[in-house]
């Protein structure tokens, strides 16, 4: 924790000396701004994982729910809607998924991948099919609030107290989430399934159900996760608009080891590369933006080393479990 | 009784094909498009002329090759899903080595390049195996977040080392010279040499996977990590030969594509091949002989497909959701056989 205190303190100073302050503050902003849908994405599909299933279509799911808080939002002109039916959707496509990875006990990779690129397909494919044809079609956005006062802060003014709701309500869910799992029957039944569903069923849990559960919540908060770039960010759609951050967040997970608080120091991390480049992108540094478009993913790479060290995945995780058997 | 299994095995593969292939025109007809001239071009357009029907071949070309790396690799339990972002690479090297390298006779230059397109692709593969076998690092997500990576890389590639002399700004490298482009098999139409390298190249898998001890290990590891490790096979080196050679499968199909099909590269060359060789590799049940005739099958669907794209006028990304729909049909598939044998 230390160390990531210096890091980041390091960091801005060097972003500070390099480019002055609005630019720092312009980053900063934009590092927690781009926190939400990864960090939705990341909890549900931590919750998912903690049940043994792992779910590597969690870019398809955001993608739909992205495309599906899109045309919702555009035929109702309420965002808040939009992202309830982006959920509503992914949910169901989750059933879909719970289906072939716990009843029926297929291969979790592969129906990973295919969740992935059904959802990749789809969502372009039904934009094409009613949107695009004539102007771009835009939706009114979910603003920004501004905290009287302490929003006109230097520095931590703009960065913290000028978000979106969105951005507070999705910091406000790793407590929620670590509660849930920690401390609630149905959170440590999870676990139980996750760990050894063997054992967890002579005690009397029904281990599919369970399985179900987590996963649904998991592709709700997917779709909750890729809704925002819609609804919040781009108040328009476009092909992979949620730009294979559905993976990023399952390279968190491991960063994290499975545990929800953890999860939040390589997330800023990644956000704060993120938004760094692409604000370089914009300051016209003679760095190419092939580079800087780079550096995210490179980042991401080279902290497994540093930050992957004892991670420990639940014992059960892609395990499928035969009833009884 | 073998037979009878391998039988009912290509049934239910065919099955979830045809329920793939089904659900796409349903989709096809939901958004308004042709379905009359969709399922007409998807299922007849292949076998409609000897252009067509040789590009079912460049499409085995490329597929078979990733395949076959892509299958080795599923059998041992570990994933590549980075082919796209190798065979990238791999086609990168392979003009690098066309533009830079001068004095050499031109066939040797062409075996060059292709040497260089299969390095290109091992070397993209280095992290995520060593990152897989040293840290357990899920390599389904490295090896994908190094397709971001590599398509970045293409565009540094055209705006520097490779940038065409004539490219007026433009990211695109020169037209590689007729010398240096792989011979045609069959003339006016894509169709080069490509497919004898890749036929060869199932030959040699196969000797692999059926006739050597790694093959066995491959196997064990696999099935049972628990056996392996009892029989003193080392698993993360098994991991990382198979990862390792998946990458220079794919580099290696992108030079030979890049220097037999398309022959010169812009920011437009990634072409989803990539993804579409893990639904081959899973088709063809992960065997050598599988992957040779799924490759054939796919890739006579993705000639169709495109075909059907501009008949029926429906957007690219449906190809994607096809593919998505194949490997969910697939999936139930192996459930249904898995159900009979127990």
């Amino acid at each position: 924790m230390a160390l990531a205190a210096v890091i980041a303190i390091v960091g801005m100073a060097v972003v500070y000396q390099l480019f002055g302050m609005l630019f720092l503050e312009a980053v900063l902003y934009q590092t927690l701004k781009l926190v939400p849908a990864l960090l939705l994405a990341c909890l549900g599909e931590l919750i998912a994982e903690k049940s043994g299933v792992l779910n590597l279509g969690v870019e398809g799911l955001m993608l739909m729910g992205a495309f599906m808080a899109f045309a919702v939002t555009f035929l109702t002109g309420n965002p808040l809607i939009g992202v309830i039916a982006a959920m509503g959707f992914t949910v169901v496509l989750g059933l879909v998924f719970a289906f072939f990875a716990v009843s029926l006990r297929t291969n979790q990779v592969v129906i990973g991948l295919g969740l992935w690129l059904f959802g990749l397909g789809l969502s372009d494919t039904l934009n094409r099919a009613f949107f695009t044809s004539g102007a771009t079609a835009t939706i009114p956005i979910i603003g920004d609030m501004h905290i009287p006062v302490l929003s006109t802060l230097p520095l931590v003014g703009r960065f913290i107290f000028q978000q979106n709701p969105i951005v507070y309500v999705s910091i406000a869910l790793i407590p929620v989430v670590d509660f849930f799992l920690n401390r609630t029957n149905l959170g440590v039944k999870i676990r139980a399934v996750g760990e050894n569903p063997r054992a967890a069923e002579t005690m009397g849990v029904d281990v599919y159900k369970i399985r179900y559960i987590a996963v649904l919540i998991g592709a709700a908060f997917a779709g909750a996760g890729g809704a925002y770039y819609t609804t919040t960010l781009l108040g328009t759609f476009i092909l992979n608009v949620t730009f294979s951050r559905g993976f990023i967040a399952l390279a968190l997970i491991y960063f994290g080891k499975w545990k929800p608080y953890r999860v939040l120091l390589p997330l800023i991390i990644f956000s704060f590369v993120d938004s760094l480049q692409l604000g370089l992108q914009g300051a016209g540094i003679p760095v190419k933006y092939f580079f800087l478009n780079m550096l995210p993913y490179i980042t991401i790479v080279a902290l497994i080393p540093i930050l992957g060290r004892g991670a420990v995945a639940p014992a059960a995780l892609m395990e499928p479990y035969k009833k009884g058997g | 009784m073998q037979t009878v299994a391998r039988l009912r095995g290509v049934g239910y593969n065919a099955l979830a094909l045809a329920v793939g292939i089904v659900s796409g025109l349903t989709l096809v007809a939901a958004i308004g498009g042709d379905l009359r001239a969709a399922s007409i071009s998807l299922l007849l357009s292949p076998i409609s002329s000897v252009y067509s029907f040789s590009e079912i071949f460049v499409r085995v070309t490329v597929l078979l090759i990733m395949g076959l790396g892509i299958a080795l690799g599923m059998r041992a339990g570990v994933w590549n899903v980075g082919a796209e972002g190798q065979f990238i690479v791999g086609s990168v090297m392979a003009m690098y080595v066309a533009f830079h390298v001068n004095s050499i006779p031109a066939p040797i230059l062409v075996v060059l390049m292709m040497l260089a397109g299969a390095a290109g692709g091992l070397l993209w593969m280095v992290v995520p195996a060593l990152l897989k076998a040293r840290f357990g690092a899920n390599e389904i997500v490295v090896t994908l977040l190094l397709n971001l990576v590599a398509s970045n890389f293409l565009l540094y590639a055209l705006d520097g080392p490779i940038r065409g002399k004539a490219s007026f700004g433009y990211l695109i490298s020169d037209m590689l010279p007729p010398d240096l482009r792989i011979p045609k098999l069959i003339p006016a139409t894509r169709l080069g040499f490509g497919i004898v390298i890749a036929v060869g190249l199932v030959l040699v898998f196969y000797l692999l996977s059926e006739r050597t001890s790694f093959g066995l290990q491959v196997r064990t590891v696999g099935r049972n990590q628990e056996a392996a490790r009892y029989a003193g096979i080392s698993i993360p080196r098994v991991y990382m030969v198979t990862l390792l050679l998946a990458g220079a499968m794919a580099g290696l199909a992108g030079a030979i594509h890049v220097s037999g099909v398309i022959f010169t590269l812009d920011p437009g060359y990634p072409s989803g091949y990539g993804y579409i060789a893990i639904v081959v590799a899973m088709l063809g049940g992960t065997s050598v002989i599988g992957t040779a005739v799924a490759s054939l099958v796919i890739s006579y669907f993705v000639v169709g497909a495109e075909a059907m794209q501009s008949a029926a006028q429906v957007p690219f990304a449906l190809v994607y959701t096809i593919e998505g729909i194949i490997l969910f049909s697939l999936a139930a598939g192996q459930y249904l056989m898995g159900r009979r044998k127990s």
